[in-house]
């Protein structure tokens, strides 16, 4: 009895300092995720980094080892909000450890010293981050550095109005064949502008909707300025450029739309859901966009038959010495700085795990965005997916990025600035190409190359 | 509070004459004409501690404020440059812009070279750096000698060890501790920093190494660049000329509004009147996002407007977003609301202080009710009247809040005054560059102009005749 007795006891006491050491070699770690242009389709961007965390403390386990992770994540509808809020943060030193942002912010937050660089803290060439389209991680390395692991791709393209078009005399074979001939620049933005004013004529669209372009500030201007031949970078240098002359066109056409009566003169700031209403109830001609606008539309603003209804195609050439083209602009997840090594490790590993096709499957095909990786292709969920599949299709081979680069946000916002300027009828075209020309001058000197 | 109150030290614990003050003790005015007793001020401690809060307050959210925007507004600060010191980094971007200015390809790349060393000095301050022993004595025994031009040639045969860590921030690490290289390395010092640089390339000329050093500054440094880019910027002349005409336009609303509305109260009967001034309160009253949000509903399309507007068969459109001029006038009208209310209940006060007796002696001498407003009520709110104005004013100025919760600046820039542009340059950008430095210049511009138009203000409207003594002594 007395063995019995201190046995029981000598067991218990074993018991107790086991279960202390184990809580010793627990390991509890909180992971705040921030998200930006993050909709009600997009919630895998937090979601999936919640059961990648699901995922690692299971493996953890297996490995005799204890830990907890609690996910914190925090999405921002709008871009504006979002920036202010992880530059604010990060400087007052509490950055988020998982950013989800688009890729140009490499630039000026690499700079600042807000960011970790990701590839210090994973295996690139490891499955799954080496599945992993490699131009999509060239859009996610800034000065030879990898910063972030690609989360979404996209395409931005032109949107039809299939019944527009046939009430101006356009029949099925003729609509089949417009992607093809917008690729080999033989149905330019101005044909577009006369077949819109037709559209309208005829009373097939709304008064004043023929052309409803994107109604604010987004990387989806800059297709335009490739339409009319310009380049956002020097090739051979590597330095921003800004071809006046292509500048000058991608002006010259909003403002001739204006001129024609197919696009409001006072439309740029407009109210996206009005947008969103007239396009997906197609009561526009021609309207571009992004390919994850598919899915807002069939999803929430209940849009049927829309392979019956649109057409879609690369945005248009302006000119001759434009070329047809379409931006991608991926989305990247970003480490934070200012976290401790061993919260900095779990979210890297969190970003790996997030980054496997089945997990970023579901977000492609909920936001309607594209694959990061070939294997995401071949899953059945994605490859089901009409729409992913012919995007991917007929885009991806043509489609540019953004550059990365400290200076580019002075240059857009310029840029922007100069359209708004020209659009509104604030400034003849040539004053606001001036008025462009003598900002990006002043503020970023020979780092612009202007010609 | 006054300070010099507290601290003159009035004799014999008598308060200082106030000039509303109804029974003044007697023996103030004899006092006042002899001046203040001379000598030493005696300091009242408890009043300083009663003062201290408000003053830290002050210190807090005014002066500190005021004081940082005159300190950022010399500097290029923005997101790139972050908020506070920078570091040392040599870049690839850099080195291109150094090549620009005319660094040789010599010292581009010796800057710019990265070799990896497997020595015995290495392994010691790899050692002395934290790296596990069976690690490094791997490496040791199959990598001694090795020299690597590229970090990931280098990383790929340790990975091949077998002792190598799980992590790859671990195995990084080590690596690094091989590492003779600056490039895309912070320092946090500019000593450490040119050491390094030295290490590298110990053949840079001193002015080389010095242009190298100042360009490597991840920081904001001092300049007066920020003015000269608004002085010769194309679009400050179209903005300094919207501020002024919004200022101006609902300056006139409000005062004119306000004016007309304390007047029609003041002679409805006491309960309308009391009613029509708390209905024209809500304009006040209400959060401001709120109040935006109803002027989105009364304005936007499918809204109240746009409905009354299309039965009638008048134009129809978002009248908010998407017409100059209409947008120009719900700009006007929706800060005009707020600042009628406050001229509104200002003048009311000031009414009831105008002596009945004047107004019924007018009426026996038959004068109409106009006369009453232009001969006897408008003379005697002449004070009101300005101190409305000059405060609209620097209100208005420094306003931006619900023009961006409506009209947001546009249609294109054509709504946007000097203290939305100084929001939207320094934290407000779809792009992600905010340019703390810029914005900062052009609020302090407001500030200097607020400064000299309350200074303008004071003279005009002869303040110190207003807070003077009484002309007549009760």
């Amino acid at each position: 009895m007395t063995i019995l007795s201190h046995t029981k006891r000598l067991t218990l006491a074993a018991a107790l300092l086991g279960s202390t050491v184990a809580a010793g070699f627990a390991e509890d770690y909180t992971i705040t995720v921030w998200s930006g242009g993050t909709g009600d389709s997009s919630n895998y961007r937090i979601d999936n980094i919640k059961l990648a965390a699901e995922q690692l403390m299971r493996e953890a386990e297996i490995r005799g080892e204890e830990l907890n992770i609690t996910i914190e994540g925090q999405a921002w509808s709008g871009w504006d909000e979002f920036k202010q809020a992880v530059t604010l943060a990060a400087e007052s030193g509490d950055a988020p450890d998982i950013i989800v942002s688009g890729h140009e912010d490499l630039g000026p937050w690499s700079q600042a010293g807000i960011l970790r660089p990701v590839e210090d803290w994973v295996y690139l060439d490891q499955w799954p981050l080496n599945d992993i389209y490699p131009n999509l991680i060239d859009v996610a390395t800034y000065n030879g550095v990898v910063w972030g692991i690609p989360q979404d791709a996209e395409a931005r393209v032109m949107y039809w109005n299939k019944e527009a078009f046939a009430a101006i005399g356009w029949s099925d074979a003729d609509i089949d064949a417009l992607p093809q001939r917008v690729i080999d620049g033989d149905y330019t933005l101005y044909n577009m502008l006369d077949d819109v004013y037709a559209m309208q004529e005829v009373e097939a669209v709304a008064p004043g909707q023929g052309f409803m372009p994107r109604v604010s500030n987004g990387p989806d201007y800059w297709q335009f300025y490739q339409s009319f031949g310009g380049e956002m970078t020097d090739a051979e240098t590597g330095k921003l450029l800004l071809d006046t002359q292509a500048l000058t066109g991608f002006y010259q056409f909003f403002t001739d739309a204006v001129a024609k009566g197919v696009l409001p003169e006072s439309y740029l700031g407009g109210n996206w859901d009005d947008w969103h209403r007239a396009v997906s109830g197609l009561t526009a001609g021609a309207w571009h966009g992004g390919s994850w606008h598919y899915a807002q539309w069939t999803r929430t603003f209940e849009m049927e038959n829309f392979f019956d209804n649109v057409q879609f195609t690369l945005i248009p050439a302006g000119n001759e010495d434009g070329r047809a083209n379409s931006i991608t602009h991926p989305l990247v997840y970003l480490m934070g700085a200012g976290n401790t090594e061993g919260e900095a490790q779990v979210a890297a590993d969190l970003i790996s795990i997030a980054s496997e096709p089945r997990l970023n499957a579901m977000h492609a095909v909920k936001s309607g965005h594209l694959a990061i990786s070939a294997a995401e292709v071949s899953v059945p969920l994605y490859a089901e997916d009409r729409w992913l599949t012919e995007a991917s299709e007929g885009f991806l081979p043509y489609v540019n990025a953004i550059p990365n680069d400290a200076d580019f946000g002075t240059y857009w916002t310029a840029m922007y600035k100069g359209l708004e300027n020209a659009w509104t009828g604030t400034m003849s075209v040539e004053d606001a190409v001036e008025t462009v020309k003598a900002d990006v001058t002043s503020a970023l000197g020979d780092k612009i190359i202007v010609k | 509070m006054n300070v010099r109150a507290l601290t003159d030290g009035a004799p014999e614990g008598t308060a200082v004459a106030v000039p509303s003050s109804p029974v003044p003790p007697a023996s103030t005015p004899t006092q006042r004409r002899k001046g203040k007793p001379r000598g030493k001020p005696r300091v009242s401690l408890l009043g300083l501690a009663m003062l201290a809060p408000s003053l830290l307050l002050l210190c807090i959210f005014f002066f500190a404020p005021a004081i940082f925007t005159g300190v950022f507004a010399f500097t290029n600060m923005s997101t790139s440059t972050g908020i506070g010191k920078g570091d040392w980094m040599v870049t690839p971007v850099l080195l291109r812009e150094l090549w620009d200015q005319g660094l040789t390809e010599a010292e581009e790349q010796a800057i710019s070279a990265a070799t990896y060393v497997v020595d015995a000095e290495h392994i010691a301050r790899a050692e002395a750096g934290g790296v596990d022993a069976r690690f490094l004595s791997d490496i040791e025994a199959r990598l001694s000698g090795e020299t690597y031009e590229d970090a990931r040639a280098f990383q790929r045969d340790l990975r091949a060890l077998p002792s190598k860590p799980r992590s790859a921030r671990a195995l990084k690490g080590a690596a690094d501790h091989f590492a003779s290289s600056v490039l895309n390395r912070r320092y946090a010092t500019e000593a450490a920093f040119a050491e390094a640089l030295t290490g590298v390339a110990p053949d840079l000329s001193p002015e080389t190494l010095s242009h190298v050093t100042e360009r490597a500054y991840t920081g904001a440094v001092f300049t007066v660049e920020n003015f000269v880019t608004l002085a010769t910027r194309r679009d400050t002349l179209r903005i300094v000329g919207n501020t002024f005409l919004y200022v101006g336009l609902t300056l006139c609303f409000n005062v004119g509004v306000g004016l007309f509305l304390a007047l029609s109260t003041f002679y409805l009967p006491k309960r309308t009147g009391s009613l029509f001034s708390a209905l024209w309160l809500l304009p006040r009253i209400t959060p401001v996002v709120l109040y935006a949000t109803l002027w989105q509903w009364f304005t936007w399309e499918n809204g109240f407007l746009y409905v009354i507007a299309d039965t009638l068969g008048l134009p129809a459109y978002n009248y908010m977003k998407a017409g100059v001029t209409s947008a120009w006038a719900i700009m006007i009208l929706s800060n005009g609301f707020v600042g009628a209310s406050f001229g509104m209940i200002l003048f009311s006060g000031a009414l009831r202080a105008i002596p009945i007796q004047q107004l019924w002696a007018s009426e026996v001498d038959g004068a109409s009710r106009w006369q009453q407003i232009r001969r006897i009520i408008l003379p005697q709110l002449r004070w009101p009247v300005l101190f409305v104005t000059a405060y609209q004013t620097l209100s208005l100025l420094s306003s931006y809040e619900l023009i961006w919760l409506t009209t947001d600046g546009g249609p294109g820039t054509t709504t946007t005054v000097w203290a939305l542009d100084a929001f939207k340059t320094a934290l407000w950008a779809y792009s992600g560059e905010f340019k703390y430095g810029l914005g900062a210049a052009m609020a302090l511009i407001l500030v200097v102009v607020g400064l000299t138009l309350s200074i303008a203000y004071l003279i005009l409207f002869k303040f110190d005749d207003l807070v003077g003594r009484p002309k007549i002594e009760f």
